[in-house]
């Protein structure tokens, strides 16, 4: 059947259509990282954690938006809501962001990534992308029920329901900081471990641990010590850039007149992340 | 049974990951430190450091990563095949991990919470500190051994014990506090070595009844378990 010389051409067929590119990849990397993160495509047992997180939040969302139509006061107002959701938001990134980079370095595929055309700092940029999406819907979505319910409710009819939007879009912008902060920080600590368990581990010890330092810190002799106090960690860091940017100190934070380096360190503790997790990945073991 | 006690702890301390477990007390002795240094009254830092910090934090994340560690980590590599084939009874396997990871915890959390103590109060509460930390160890220990048996993912479960059911529903909701091994912990070290620092919210017969409870039960129920232990794969 065949000519000698030829040693099997057993008839498989060639691709020689488009290839798509490094930014297709990148867009898929993105689509998986964030439906996975909430567990779509994967068994039941991967959607009880991340869903849980999301019911108490919107939960609260929702008794918070029927008190409000009830008796016309905030439980939490738009900013509050994302600091009393907290310890939710710890749980929730330290379920997620194992998920998204220790699975793969555990399951070695980072050397099949990486001998696509695909970069470091693209993968870097859709995990990154695809947790702020997360941490942000986590939050963002109860926002809008809020909204929802501040505008139906609204006594001042279209006035009322603008005085609301330019209450919410602020709320989202803190969300925003929130999801940055947070994705930063716990993918940084995920990507140092294979195993989801340390990782989960490793992130919440980071979160809390920093907790009472602020404590400490604030009922130390010094004036400048006590304003500073919120920097040491992530969660009254965002408080302090809230409290700076509002121009307020009666948010259970005082920065007096350090607002700005609050600002600064926010800024600078985002970037640091980002550029370390860039250095993480500049070399791959492969299995 | 003096082997696999051996292997578990070479396993726990032969790579980095022992590293982990050297921050935690390290920031709570810190923490202390300063505070002694600048003279703060205690009552001003002595609840957010040592039961802030040291009970609500350091005990139970050391506890959970020892403990769910000693087996789950070798559920999750396979190698606990090689343990059960072995003709040990599945009781000892148990004890000796326990052993392991109560001893490991215990001497993590109760040292410095002791230093910490003693430089709030003086010798007698740093005594009770780390007895009573001692008691929180093993309880958490067989707890968290225990969940490493009856699920795949035991840290998440563990994380919202420790994050959920003692740090939100303890500090609202009054009836979970009974079952929260951290309310024993701070009540033993409170009935020991009474200050206006931790505030005991469970009586103490409670406490050692509970605490007791959690550490026999669950050591029963984790044998009870590898008993009829089935290797899967990995989780989806």
């Amino acid at each position: 059947m065949s000519d000698a010389g030829v040693i099997h051409d057993i008839g498989y067929q060639r691709y020689e259509g488009p290839r798509l590119g490094r930014a297709a990849v990148l867009g898929a990397l993105y689509q998986h990282g964030l439906r996975a993160t909430f567990g779509l495509g994967r068994s039941a047992k991967s959607k009880i954690f991340p869903w849980g997180v999301a019911g108490i939040v919107l939960l609260v969302a929702v008794i918070n938006a029927a008190v409000r139509s009830q008796t016309g006061t905030w439980l939490f107002d738009y900013y509050a809501f994302d600091d009393s959701m907290s310890w939710l938001v710890i749980f929730f990134v330290a379920i997620v962001a194992p998920e998204l980079v220790s699975r793969d370095l555990r399951s070695g595929v980072l050397p099949l990534y990486f001998s696509r055309p695909l970069r470091a700092a693209d993968y870097v940029i859709a995990k990154v992308a695809a947790l702020v999406t997360a941490v942000w819907l986590l939050l963002g979505v109860p926002q809008l029920i809020m909204f929802l319910g501040g505008a139906f409710t609204s006594k001042t009819g279209m006035r009322g329901v603008w005085h609301e939007v330019g209450l919410l879009l602020p709320g989202w912008a803190y969300s925003v900081l929130w999801a940055f902060v947070f994705a930063s920080i716990s993918l940084l600590i995920a990507s140092l471990t294979g195993k989801r368990a340390f990782a989960a581990g490793g992130i919440v010890a980071v979160f809390l641990m920093t907790a009472p330092v602020v404590g400490v810190l604030s009922v130390l002799p010094s004036r400048t010590a006590n304003d500073l106090a919120g920097l040491a960690s992530p969660m009254s860091l965002i408080s302090g850039v809230e409290a700076w940017l509002r121009g307020r100190n009666d948010l259970g934070i005082d920065v007096g007149d350090f607002g700005v380096i609050y600002g600064i360190e926010a800024f600078c503790l985002i970037t640091a992340g980002l550029l370390l997790l860039l250095a993480r990945y500049r070399k791959v073991a492969s299995l | 049974m003096s082997t696999v006690a051996y292997i578990t702890a070479r396993g726990l301390f032969g790579r980095r990951r022992v590293l982990l477990l050297l921050p935690l007390p390290l920031l709570l002795v810190g923490l202390a430190l300063i505070c002694r240094a600048y003279d703060v009254d205690p009552t001003q830092w002595g609840q957010a450091v040592v039961q802030g910090l040291g009970l609500a934090v350091v005990l139970p994340v050391i506890s959970l990563i020892v403990g769910t560690g000693v087996l789950g980590s070798e559920v999750d590599d396979g190698t606990i095949v090689h343990i059960l084939t072995k003709p040990l009874p599945r009781r000892d396997i148990i004890l000796a991990k326990l052993l392991v990871a109560g001893g490991v915890s215990a001497v993590a959390a109760a040292v410095p919470l002791f230093i910490a103590g003693v430089l709030a109060d003086g010798v007698k509460f740093g005594v009770a500190l780390a007895v009573a930390a001692v008691a929180g160890a093993v309880a958490y220990s067989a707890l968290f051994l225990l969940l490493s048996l009856v699920t795949r993912r035991p840290v998440l479960l563990g994380l919202v014990y420790i994050l959920v059911w003692e740090g939100l529903l303890g500090r609202w909701v009054s009836g979970t506090r009974v079952l929260s091994i951290e309310q024993y912990v701070i009540t033993i070290a409170d009935r020991m070595a009474p200050t206006g620092m931790l505030d005991g919210k469970v009586s103490l017969p409670v406490a050692l009844v509970m605490a007791a409870i959690f550490a026999i039960g669950g050591t029963l129920f984790a044998i009870n378990r590898l008993g009829s232990f089935s290797v899967a794969g990995e989780t989806s």
